[in-house]
């Protein structure tokens, strides 16, 4: 398969797991730490979706789905499928309790982009595909445009009933 | 032959998974977290005790360590970590109130 197509492939696939299961686990609904309320909270006042701050604020605070989406398919890489995301797991939630957190989002994460690899493995796109989109998947969350990335991550947080109650 | 040996593979997941459920249900570990589940700190059978017992099999079995055996063994010893050990190591935070 054409590389930059594998990428791109593996950038929305990344992209779908991580925002989908940490927004099913309830990043949007509340700060888990004193850090993600912060940045929850300057993403809002530079006109951005508090519901969207406080996921934007969670994953940088602890290994949510994003982390174990990321280290599940360095893992698959450098170990093997399904092996390497079996232990990524494993790790991510020691990750997730070391930070306050108690590792649903992370561990899922992990688990189901590593059957999402093995399955895309069948198609030509390895796990080295996913690392790197998974890079490119988290720069449009935390790199371009924050206030941009909350509103988008708002609007879904409200279609899964995961708004925040919070003002 | 590679059949065979994703047999045995997977066969020794499974078995160290159920090790796990068997071993947790005697020590009265619960099975699931109390609901809302995203937000419990409870240790239960499901999570993390059995992707913890997936996630220790991968390790020594990528270290050469293999076979049915070592998978229940290891399905022991992670129910033992999680029932006695897990809440010592990584304790739930205690919020200070603001």
């Amino acid at each position: 398969m054409n590389e930059i197509l594998a990428i791109a492939i593996a950038a929305g696939l990344s992209w779908l797991n991580f925002v989908i299961i940490d927004t099913w686990m309830g990043l949007p609904e509340a700060p888990g730490v004193k850090g993600a309320d912060v940045i929850g909270r300057a993403v809002k006042k530079r006109g951005g979706d508090l519901a969207g701050g406080f996921f934007q604020g969670n994953i940088v605070c602890s290994p949510d789905a994003s982390a174990g989406t990321l280290l599940a398919s360095a893992a698959c890489y450098t170990i093997g499928t399904p092996e390497g995301g079996l232990i990524a797991a494993a790790l991510v939630y020691f990750g997730n309790r070391l930070c306050a957190d108690p590792g649903y989002a992370g561990t899922t994460g992990a688990l189901t982009i590593t059957v999402i690899i093995y399955l895309a493995s069948f198609i030509g796109i390895g796990p080295e595909y996913f690392v790197v989109g998974m890079v490119l998947a988290i720069v449009t969350i935390q790199g371009l445009h924050h206030p941009l990335a909350s509103k988008l991550l708002g609007k879904i947080a409200k279609k899964m009933g995961r708004y925040t109650e919070l003002t | 032959m590679i059949i065979h040996a994703n047999v045995i593979l997977i066969s020794s997941y499974a078995v160290a998974v159920i090790s796990s459920i068997v071993v947790g249900l005697l020590l009265r570990i619960p099975v699931l977290p109390e609901r809302p589940m995203r937000q419990s700190w409870t240790i239960s059978i499901v999570f993390p005790t059995a992707v913890l017992a997936l996630g220790f099999s991968a390790i020594v079995f990528k270290l050469g360590i293999d076979g049915l055996l070592v998978a229940a063994i290891i399905g022991i010893i992670t129910a033992l970590f999680s029932k006695y050990l897990l809440e010592r190591i990584l304790p739930e935070p205690v919020m200070e109130e603001s």
